[in-house]
């Protein structure tokens, strides 16, 4: 599985690459603001993005608008990835177009499984998904 | 006399009346008896005077029959023979007349029989000597007139003794007559003096004797009015039930009931509790009743003569001079307030109640002590300078509304909420300080009566949250609260408290912004040590040693404890602000219990507790993530409590009125009673130790109990100490049975708080 994750954070970068490439065996790029994750995206089309809610610069809403009105990139799945956690904000998320929201701290343990189980249940092909890598 | 005395006066009258009319009537009819005697027997003198006539005729007739025939004998003249038939004719009427007369008297009857017998022969003598006569027998008749002359003779002569004998009787009877009458009227005359004296000394007797005993009588009521007047005691009551004795008894009950209200009077003057006196032209006391003592501490006998300025406040005396003055020229009583100094140096306020009266020249007086009325209404007076002050300086404006909406008053609170001064508010419809007044008329009734009724639906016993408009046009939030009242006028009132909760929200904004940030910046750092150290502690970033592995071991829990506890706080914090998000689906009771085994089933085992999960088939009307937060919580809170090996039981159960009822059992040391109703408060745990033994934030039972309230349930426990506990909750059963569980996908690990959708 060949995953994006955008954050501003390095420290959650680094952390999430970690458990998803160490412990889930899966791809990781990361990508340090939405503009260079859009841009990431467009070259190397990701089977699923790791999207920050909170980013300085653009942050996860206005990067997922970007995404959705770039051919490329309009059906990629984005997961959202948020310290906050209300659900009107959910559903605002969802309108989006955001496949799922998981807020952090996550267990780093379960993060890659947790991953794939949302993209199953929303009707991605596990195995084709799984097969990317 | 006793008998009359028993008589009433009407038929004391009556016997007056009655008694010379018997007389009268008695009198009448002897009077009427004695003249028919009298008539009866100058009747008997009329007819025995008739029948002495009639006889003598009838002898004389007889008599001049034979005288006739002697000389028709020797003449043989007719002149002698009709006379002599004429005579005979004659005889039979007279006697028949005299046969009349007689009646029935039988001695006289008998006496005529025989004068009939006599004349009847006479004159058949006569007859036969008249046809020898006719006969020319001359010597025959001669003959037979010598014979017959002695007959005649004879039988003239019985006649004559006969008719003596009958008159004689008469004779008998007239004679004695007039005498007869003379004596009876005499005794008439005696009998009608006697009555007529005897009946005017009855009359004068009955007269006399019952004019006496009235007279006595009503002069022993009139006696008794004297006395009554007097204040003597009045004469015994008069026998009997006539009218002078039924006066009597009117006139002793009339006495008792005066003696029984003046004793009333008087005894209510002796116990009033205000002093009543009169005072003289002078100005001095003539009567005090007993209350003087317990009011001012006088005896009555000692305020008796003095002057009544004495007792008063010298500071009173002018004014109280002057009201005296004015009850001598009222006509109607006078009321006036002064102080009266007591014996003992204090001061009573008394309100004087006067009355002049001009028969007696003085002045009767009520004094009430207003003393504790004084104080009262000062201490109403202060009372109200301080709600008054309250009123003025409280934060809340405060507005009095009618039920349509007219503001009657404000305080100035509501003045510099509104930025508006009270005389432009006064009057004005309360909905032109509301910000509904931009977008409707006030001007409108309809508006104005649907504003009204959203205000009172909102408001109305209850806080309700309006925007508000000031005068200068800014909008600012309120909280109002309605209650109604009646006013003093009688007229339903509103008063509606305003509280401007402008710098409220403002906090609370401010707070969920800082709650929101401090959620987020403690988050994102938290999530990178996590991460970092289940890294290493997985060995992920290549094998630890031992030692080294141990305290990244430690560091990791305790950064999973901080994350817990940095969540149950958030969560605490939106339960009471009531908005912790849920969404309510059915679920099975059977996949929280799933769920729930699942977060705790490694943590139990831990702990060597056995979980015993018997799920019921229901489905409830629940956020399953949030009832899983609550039941994981429950299960921790057994399994940390209980002894190693024991077992945890958790069952579900309908029960009626449409919920659930889960039970958490465990075989712990149990609750103390008097721990258990701040068993659900935050930060609260049994033992001071067990936050550090156990571990545990001390909010779960709190948020718990938040999460079930918020889905219309209820949670408690029952516990015995030393036996166990079994917490409960009751969660509102699903409605719709055939409504499919809404498949929430969610990682076991829950208490973490990983959401998805």
């Amino acid at each position: 599985m060949k995953v994006l994750i955008i954050d501003d954070e390095e420290d959650f970068r680094t952390v999430a690459s970690s458990c998803l490439g160490l412990l889930g065996g899966d791809t990781v790029a990361e990508a340090c603001s939405g503009k260079e994750g859009i841009e990431m995206a467009r070259n190397d089309v990701p089977d699923v993005i790791l999207l920050d809610l909170c980013m300085t610069d653009m942050d996860g809403t206005k990067t997922l608008a970007s995404l959705r009105e770039i051919p490329e990139t309009a059906e990629v799945p984005v997961i959202f990835c948020t310290t906050k956690g209300m659900f009107p904000e959910f559903e605002d998320m969802k309108k989006l177009g955001a496949l799922a929201v998981i807020t952090k701290p996550f267990d780093p343990l379960k993060l890659s499984d947790q991953i794939k189980e949302i993209l199953k249940a929303a009707g991605f092909a596990c195995d084709q998904v799984l097969s990317a890598d | 006399m006793r008998l009359n005395l028993q008589l009433k006066i009407s038929h004391k009258g009556f016997i007056l009346v009655l008694v010379p009319l018997v007389f009268e009537l008695v009198f009448l009819i002897v009077l009427s008896v004695l003249l028919q005697q009298a008539e009866v027997e100058v009747q008997r003198q009329v007819r025995s005077k008739a029948i002495i006539s009639q006889a003598n005729a009838l002898s004389k007739l007889f008599y001049d029959a034979g005288v006739a025939m002697g000389g028709y004998s020797i003449t043989k003249s007719p002149l002698f023979s009709d006379r002599y038939d004429k005579i005979v004719r004659q005889i039979p009427l007279d006697l028949q007349e005299l046969k009349g007369l007689v009646g029935d008297n039988d001695k006289q009857q008998l006496i005529l029989g025989r004068l009939q017998t006599i004349t009847s022969d006479g004159l058949k003598i006569l007859g036969e000597a008249k046809a020898a006569i006719d006969d020319n027998r001359v010597d025959v008749a001669q003959f037979r007139a010598r014979h017959m002359y002695k007959q005649i003779r004879q039988l003239a002569d019985q006649l004559q003794d006969e008719l003596k004998g009958l008159t004689e009787d008469e004779r008998k009877i007239e004679s004695e007559s007039p005498e007869q009458q003379n004596r009876s009227r005499a005794a008439v005359k005696m009998f009608l003096v006697f009555g007529v004296v005897l009946n005017i000394g009855i009359a004068f007797l009955l007269l006399y004797y019952f004019l006496r005993s009235i007279s006595t009588r009503l002069s022993t009521v009139t006696d008794n009015s004297f006395r009554l007047a007097r204040g003597q005691k009045l004469r015994p009551p008069l026998s009997g039930n006539d009218e002078i004795a039924q006066l009597d008894d009117a006139f002793r009950s009339m006495a008792e009931a005066l003696a029984e209200a003046s004793r009333k009077e008087r005894a209510v003057i002796e116990n009033a509790a205000d002093v009543i006196c009169s005072i003289d032209m002078d100005g001095k006391f003539v009567a005090v009743n007993p209350a003087s003592y317990e009011s001012w501490g006088f005896y009555p006998d000692e305020l008796m003569g003095r002057r009544f300025i004495e007792v008063i406040m010298p500071e009173d005396v002018p004014d109280t001079i002057r009201a005296v003055r004015s009850v001598r020229g009222a006509t109607s009583k006078v009321n006036f307030e002064n102080r009266v100094k007591k014996r003992d140096g204090s001061m009573v306020n008394v309100l004087w109640s006067a009355d002049w009266s001009e028969k007696d020249r003085a002045l009767f007086c009520v004094a009430h002590d207003i003393t504790q009325r004084k104080l009262v209404e000062e201490a109403i007076k202060a009372n109200e300078a301080r709600i008054r002050n309250i009123i003025n300086n409280m934060m809340v404006g405060l507005i009095i509304i009618t039920r349509d909406g007219l503001i009657e008053s404000i305080n100035p609170r509501t003045e510099s909420m509104f930025s508006t001064r009270s005389h432009e508010m006064l009057g004005r419809h309360v909905m032109s300080l509301f910000a509904d007044a931009r977008h409707f008329s006030v001007s409108d009734p309809n508006d104005r009566q649907s504003f009204m009724e959203t205000l009172f639906t909102k408001a109305l016993n209850r806080i309700g949250e309006f925007d508000c408009l000031s005068a200068n046009g800014e909008d600012f939030p309120v909280e109002i609260s309605l209650t109604e009242f009646v006013s003093p006028d009688g007229a339903v009132r509103f008063m509606a408290n305003v509280l401007d909760v402008s710098e409220r929200k403002e906090v609370e904004r401010m707070k969920k912004e800082f709650v929101s940030t401090v959620s987020h910046e403690l988050r994102t750092p938290l999530t990178s040590i996590r991460g970092s150290l289940t890294l290493l502690a997985v060995g992920a970033m290549g094998a630890l040693p031992e030692q080294a592995k141990k305290v990244v071991n430690i560091a990791e829990r305790n950064t999973i404890r901080l994350i817990g506890l940095i969540n149950d706080i958030l969560d605490v914090e939106k339960l009471e602000a009531g908005k912790l998000d849920m969404e309510l689906v059915d679920v099975a009771v059977a996949s929280i219990f799933e769920r729930s085994e699942q977060a705790v089933n490694t943590f139990a085992a831990n702990n060597g507790v056995l979980l015993d999960m018997k799920p019921s088939g229901e489905m409830v009307h629940a956020d399953g993530d949030r009832l899983v937060q609550v039941l994981v919580n429950l299960i921790s809170n057994a399994v940390k409590f209980s002894p190693k090996g024991a077992a945890v039981t958790v069952s579900s159960a309908e029960i009626p009125g449409g919920f659930i009822e889960v039970h958490v059992t465990d075989r712990g040391r149990g609750i103390p009673e008097s721990f258990k109703n701040r068993l659900f408060q935050r930060f609260q745990q049994v033992e001071a130790s067990d936050a550090k033994k156990k571990g545990g934030t001390g909010l779960g039972l709190a948020i718990c109990k938040g999460i079930v309230e918020q889905h219309g349930g209820t949670i408690g426990v029952e516990s015995e100490e030393g036996k166990g506990s079994t917490f409960w909750f009751r969660i509102p059963k699903a409605q719709n049975l055939l409504k499919q569980p809404v498949q929430v996908l969610e990682p076991a690990a829950s208490m973490q708080s990983n959401q998805a959708f």
